[in-house]
């Protein structure tokens, strides 16, 4: 009988307290994986009363529903559709499930969740860029050349179109299409605004008078805060929307009205609103800039300020300073601080034990050398925290060696190694970065240290295993091989009554002569006796109950170690429990392990025996 | 729907035997049984789900049995769990 997998997505979303209450949702194999705001609104007892819906139980924070193999896909896009939530891969559901932390942890934190999966299209353009823009600094004439044109045209790509990268990749934390997020990202850097970095030397800007006040037609290049803001309304708008609008008309009214309404509150209030602030910001780091002490506070906020996205306006301060007097005294603040940005990343990927932590922080640390410090920011420094606070204090040293000497450039948007060439004075600009990344690293060395991840599970030992290849159960839904060394008899002698008479399910006695229980086909452990003699486990729907000895519960573990934990997703062959046939002989048991399918009569085709 | 507690006296808790015992018990009946302990709940036909509660001796659950024959299942299942676990 075929499913109404419609029918019975709606009726999970209304017994779980409808899309509102979902945080996110995943599915694996079999299973409909949610992850619920409010438990209270959850019907548990008419849930397992959905036709579709096999069981359900709750762990790590998970609601997950039984479907099974081949029906759960369908009904998760049905439930996606009813609900109006996005798809999230189990990674994303365990990080939900995770995220019962403060709210000012997780608003921190979402600049990094949007900026990490963009990371790949910084590092490229970044370390591209650094050197595309360096070469001209010691050989003019390249400067002139078709090579020179192109390369910069693929290396800015990524930062000059920077919003829509991250308007898509904030769709996905906030839970927006991401298609509607592009678009949104997109017309933030539409081709007929004037160019944000354009606007400093425009004669006039053109203006909309739609509303009561002018809007300036221009892009937002560069920026980072606008086009997060506009997602996250628009990713709010629309799951208001799905929620509201009549089914009937949901598939075209929704997208227009978030699009519509968020292009006119991203132009009229948060892209404008933030201008001024940023301008604000601006004014204050002139002034700033001014004295030895404000040299060395901008040291040390620069990087806050790459981390907004502002720090590319202070090219019109720098292109000021060089207009009134020839000479960039700015340009050694930024370079202070990103070069101890770099220090303190470097600091990271020498010590950090972490392999992808590694991969990340190494090419991140030499984009940041060459003045790119992006990467190495949101990838690395301020993901950890601490390492960005040594970079911060570098930036601080090196700012204020740099406004003692007058140090200064008459290029602005270099900074680190590239500008080299470019500065007044190289011997003491080279002082100056050593300084900034020298301290930066020292602190960083001593004062961070790499925190554990706690969901990490146990590591699978490695031990050579040979895989189990004799079949001792069949059905419909796989194989189930023998999962310890010995001679296999029927359920029916087992000596043991609850055993043989099936009541446990059908299967099959192993007298054993190995004392090392394995996993006899690939899934997810989903019981641990205390006692540490019986296990279950649980894949492709069947379920397997591995019980070593008979009465053995009451030895109270002794003589048994167990090797894996509940929720473990275990491979075949992987060792389970290892366990003492001569403590199982001294307390007067017999060693008979019991295999049994604890759901045969829910499946089909069962047949025990070795094959 | 029909609801007792009962505090388990049988010093290996619910486990793999008795477990087995008690599902076979259940499925005389045409109600559906559901034990609880603290927030989680499992339908008491589910073996593997009923073993990965882990409840002991001294666990005090909730058994809710609904169904046509509700009155009586209650009344033997709960006969049951005292003169086994």
């Amino acid at each position: 009988m075929a499913l109404d997998y419609r029918k019975c997505a709606e009726e999970i979303a209304k017994l779980i307290g409808g899309g509102s209450n979902v945080i996110s949702a995943a599915h694996c194999a079999t299973r409909l994986r949610l992850v619920i705001a409010d438990n209270s609104k959850i019907d548990k007892k008419a849930l397992e009363e959905v036709e579709g819906v096999k069981g359900m139980f709750e762990s790590n924070g998970q609601l997950q529903l039984i479907i099974g193999t081949g029906t759960v896909n369908k009904v998760y896009d049905e439930f996606l559709a009813v609900t109006g939530v996005s798809a999230a891969s189990k990674a994303d559901v365990k990080a939900a499930a995770a995220s019962k932390m403060p709210w000012w942890k997780k608003i921190l934190k979402t600049p990094g969740d949007i900026f990490v999966p963009i990371l790949p299209a910084i590092v490229a353009s970044g370390l591209m860029m650094g050197i595309v823009e360096a070469i001209p600094k010691f050989w003019p004439a390249f400067g002139e050349t078709d090579w020179f044109s192109f390369l910069d045209l693929v290396a800015n790509t990524a930062f000059a179109l920077l919003p829509v990268l991250v308007a898509i990749s904030a769709a996905r934390v906030f839970g927006g299409n991401v298609f509607l997020g592009a678009v949104i990202g997109l017309m933030m850097v539409h081709p007929s605004l004037l160019n944000a970095w354009g606007v400093g030397t425009a004669e006039t800007i053109p203006t909309w008078n739609i509303f009561f006040y002018p809007i300036q037609q221009v892009g937002y290049q560069g920026h980072v805060i606008p086009v997060i803001l506009a997602v996250l309304l628009m990713s709010y708008l629309e799951k208001l929307l799905h929620k509201i609008v009549p089914e009937m008309i949901d598939l075209f009214v929704t997208p227009l009205v978030t699009v519509l309404v968020t292009a006119f509150a991203t132009f009229t209030i948060i892209g404008p609103v933030f201008s001024i602030l940023e301008n604000y910001v601006l004014k204050g780091a002139e002034w700033l800039a001014g004295t030895p002490w404000g040299a060395t506070i901008m040291g040390a906020i620069y990087p806050w300020t790459v981390f907004l996205g502002l720090h590319h306006m202070y090219n019109v301060i720098e292109a000021g300073m060089i207009a009134q007097t020839g000479l960039n005294t700015w340009m050694p603040i930024a370079s202070a601080a990103n070069f101890a940005q770099f220090g303190a990343c470097l600091a990271v990927a020498i010590k950090v034990k972490n392999k992808k932590t590694k991969s990340v922080a190494l090419p991140a640390s030499l984009s940041a050398s060459l003045g790119i410090t992006e990467p190495a920011i949101f990838g690395v420094n301020y993901r950890f925290m601490k390492p960005f606070l040594c970079g911060m204090a570098g930036g601080a040293v090196g700012a204020l060696f740099g406004a003692l000497f007058k140090l200064g450039a008459p290029v602005y948007g270099v900074t680190g190694i590239p500008a080299i060439p470019a500065v007044n004075n190289i011997p003491l600009y080279l002082v100056e970065l050593l300084i900034s990344a020298g301290v930066a690293f020292a602190l960083t060395l001593i004062i961070w240290k790499e925190e554990k991840p706690k969901e990490e599970a146990a590591p699978v030992p490695a031990v050579e295993q040979e895989l189990p290849t004799v079949s001792v159960i069949r059905c419909a839904s796989g194989s189930i091989m023998q999962p310890v060394k010995g001679n296999v008899i029927a359920r029916e002698a087992i000596p043991d009554d609850t055993f043989a008479s099936g009541v446990l399910g059908d299967g099959i006695g192993v007298e054993p002569e190995d004392e090392l229980v394995v996993a006899p086909f690939d899934g997810k452990i989903s019981s641990v006796a205390e006692s540490k003699h019986a296990i279950g486990i649980e894949g492709n729907g069947m379920e397997l109950l591995i019980h070593v000895g008979v009465d053995t519960v009451n030895m109270q573990g002794d003589g048994f170690e167990c090797l894996v934990q509940e929720g473990d997703e275990v491979k075949l062959g992987q060792p389970l429990i290892r366990f003492s046939r001569e403590k199982i002989k001294a307390a007067g048991y017999s060693d008979t392990v019991a295999v049994m399918l604890t759901n045969s009569d829910d499946l089909e085709g069962v047949e025990c025996g070795v094959k | 729907m029909k609801s007792f507690e009962y505090t388990i006296t049988d010093p290996v808790g619910i486990h793999a035997r008795p477990a087995g015992v008690l599902v076979k018990e259940i499925k005389k009946f045409v109600s559906t049984v559901t034990v609880n302990k603290g927030e989680k709940s499992v339908n008491a036909l589910k073996l593997m789900a009923l073993m990965g509660m882990g409840i002991k001796q001294g666990d005090t659950i909730r058994i809710d049995v609904e169904g046509a024959d509700e009155d009586n299942a209650a009344a033997e299942i709960e006969a049951f769990f005292k003169a086994n676990l």
